[in-house]
């Protein structure tokens, strides 16, 4: 009897003890992400980035005492298919975040479902500065990617530092195109009143054969260029325009944002890239004059990747993790509407130096690397040099 | 009126899009021809091409010829593999409604570009052009690199080989014949299962070559297949489905009405080529110099 009575009560003291279950559970991120198709060659690098905070992080213990859990979907890199991965996720999944989108047409789609499930959206990469616009912006969304607006005016900055006066823009005809574009020639017309812009050549997104528009042009003679051909598409461009003397008419007064002189495109050129260009790139893991933490954290990703030249967008899905996983250590929470409010006016210690999440419209104060391209002896393929990462608080409304 | 020596220049792009047109368009439009299948994997054979090339010159190293060997290689490597496609695979769809031919090669599509990536992952691959087409020469006041001249003087090259072989030997009257009535010429004794096979090697091997060639001027990435089938179909339809001449024509269109459309449209350099072929799917459904189907 009296040793019932002891069995009883030790059962009822551990049923009483609140379940440690919920500690240990891991805390669960949705990463949509192109994974499939050509935009795999920047989802891919940029999950690895994630993967690897959330490795280094839960080596360390986690956070709050638990593991992170990252649940990669492959969005195909399409705003229906991301839209659709974005709610199996919370709700098959039940994800308690999520971080991720590449295009800026799947990032403002999946900040609707957040909104609709008010769970806690931080965007990597999507620049479009619609994502984050009064009218779209919501509790529960946040962007530490550069966006449309700074790189536009960065650009546009730099370029008028340039002797030129005939400037031409050459640009995909999408969302992410025709935003960095406009403002780009806004912002040039307003630093530099006698600037005349000659010439705005579209592209379709994808074109395959630039030599029309490069003749065209070409006849309009200017003596400069801004372009958002990204990735391939600069590839293919660059590699159509140089035999036609397109890089030596312009001097090489050419301006590759869309991360034209990213490690990956300079590579995938090898000789035949326009070197003397001007471009931009998320990351450089060349880039030395950065701050110490910067090449602490090339040396891991390199080691990571198993990449002597590790990819430029490992650096997006890494910071992108980064700041929820400071946001739930200050929320102390994983409640959703406790992390979003942690998120606002939040500054992170990046690889890239402090960002900071403004209250006002969820944007970071994050910039580029920018330089003008380089042959360099130590390595294979051309570099930035110097590789400078240009601080966008002063363009930022 | 535009500077002439620019006119020059986009009519030279213009027409150098359309040899590369014409190298993939007319091996799918000589399948249909004879096998009455629309292979949609024809794109799929391009970008492996492409691959095979790339695979090439990175094992031969930078030589002066190693690019060649590596044209020559993909293309007939893309060859034999879709002589096995058809031998092993597609002659089991013959005879069967075309909508299980049509599944066939657009589950071909989604296997190759799958193992494509397994193989040469997502990274986008660039091969140079051959050093000794490597420059450019000025004419008329517009540089025209020598790699295009190239291409320039292939196509037409090609296209009169075509029209030689299937004018003047047997195997092309064969063909011909197979595309008006194969039932006959079975009827005569022709082997016609052989002859189909021929004709899909050949048919895979001009998408091979046109892959292989098309890197100096491309990037190679997961994705080019289904490009290259869109356009390639925009061709053919203008031309006329199963017409080699309407082929030929159909890509000089095509790059033309690509080139000289920017000029008057600029936001919109895709639009001119679908109206075009809107205005001819309306006013001759069966292309240019096709014939109408017997229904």
């Amino acid at each position: 009897m009296q040793r019932r009575m002891v069995l009883a009560a030790l059962l009822a003291l551990v049923l009483l003890v609140p379940p440690p279950a919920d500690a240990q559970k891991p805390i669960r991120v949705g990463f949509p992400m192109i994974m499939s198709g050509p935009g795999a060659l920047f989802g891919e690098p940029a999950s690895k980035g994630a993967q690897m905070f959330v490795d280094e992080l839960n080596a360390k213990g986690g956070v709050l005492g638990r593991k992170i859990e990252l649940v990669v979907r492959d969005t195909k890199g399409n705003a229906d298919e991301a839209v659709r991965v974005s709610r199996e996720l919370i709700l098959k999944d039940n994800v308690d975040f999520l971080v991720g989108t590449l295009t800026s047409a799947e990032g403002p789609a999946v900040s609707v479902v957040a909104k609709e499930n008010k769970i806690v959206f931080i965007a990597p990469i999507p620049k479009t500065d619609q994502l984050t616009a009064p009218d779209k912006l919501h509790p529960y969304v946040f962007r530490v990617a550069s966006t449309t607006t700074i790189e536009g005016r960065t650009a546009a900055e730099l370029i008028a530092g340039w002797n030129v006066k005939r400037v031409a823009t050459i640009s995909p005809d999408y969302a992410y195109g025709q935003d960095v574009t406009r403002t780009f020639v806004e912002h040039i017309k307003k630093v530099k009143p006698g600037i005349e812009i000659v010439d705005q050549q579209w592209p379709k997104l994808g074109e395959a054969d630039y030599t029309p528009f490069i003749n065209a042009q070409m006849a309009k003679k200017p003596d400069a260029v801004f372009s958002s051909l990204w990735g391939g598409h600069f590839v293919t461009f660059a590699k159509q325009a140089k035999p036609l003397g397109y890089f030596d008419a312009i001097k090489y007064n050419f301006f590759g944002a869309g991360e034209a002189a990213s490690p990956e495109s300079t590579k995938a050129m090898g000789a035949d890239y326009p070197v003397g260009i001007w471009g931009n790139s998320y990351d450089a893991f060349y880039w030395t004059d950065g701050p110490p933490a910067h090449r602490d954290y090339v040396a891991r990703v390199s080691k990571y990747l198993k990449d002597e030249y590790p990819s430029s967008w490992a650096i997006q899905g890494y910071i992108g993790m980064l700041a929820l996983a400071e946001a739930i250590k200050k929320a102390n929470s994983t409640d959703s509407d406790k992390v979003a409010k942690a998120l606002l006016g939040l500054t992170i210690d990046t690889p890239h130096g402090k960002l900071t999440i403004r209250e006002k419209d969820h944007q970071a104060n994050r910039a580029q690397i920018y330089g003008k391209t380089v042959k360099d002896p130590k390595y294979p393929f051309a570099i930035m040099k110097p590789a400078t990462y240009v601080d966008p608080t002063k363009f930022m409304d | 009126m535009p500077d002439p020596s620019f006119l020059f220049a986009q009519s030279l792009s213009g027409l150098t899009a359309a040899m590369f047109l014409f190298l993939i368009a007319s091996g799918l439009s000589l399948i249909f021809g004879v096998l009455r299948v629309l292979n949609f994997a024809h794109g799929s054979f391009y970008m492996l091409g492409a691959y095979l090339a790339f695979q090439t010159v990175q094992s031969l190293g930078r030589g002066p010829s190693s690019f060649w060997w590596a044209v020559a290689g993909a293309a007939v490597g893309v060859a034999v593999l879709g002589g096995l496609v058809e031998r092993l695979l597609l002659r089991h769809l013959y005879g069967k409604e075309e909508l299980y031919q049509l599944l066939f090669t657009y589950a071909l599509v989604l296997i190759v570009s799958d193992a494509a990536k397994v193989f040469w992952g997502t990274q986008q691959l660039s091969v140079s052009r051959p050093p000794g087409l490597a420059g450019a020469f000025r004419l008329f006041g517009t540089l025209v690199p020598y790699y295009n001249l190239f291409i320039l003087l292939l196509g037409p090259g090609i296209a009169f080989a075509f029209w030689l072989g299937l004018n003047r030997t047997r195997a092309g009257r064969l063909i011909r014949a197979a595309a008006l009535d194969r039932e006959m010429l079975g009827a005569l004794g022709v082997n016609v299962s052989r002859l189909y096979t021929g004709v899909f090697v050949l048919g895979s091997f001009l998408a091979g070559l046109g892959g292989a060639l098309v890197t100096p001027v491309k990037t190679i990435v997961p994705g080019m297949d289904v490009e290259i089938i869109v356009e390639a179909f925009i061709v053919v339809v203008i031309g006329g489905l199963g017409s080699f001449w309407g082929t030929f024509l159909g890509a000089l269109i095509y790059g033309q009405v690509l080139s000289f459309g920017i000029l008057i449209f600029p936001r919109f350099s895709i639009f001119s080529v679908f109206a075009l072929m809107a205005v001819v799917l309306i006013l001759r459904p069966w292309g240019l110099l096709g014939r109408p189907l017997k229904s």
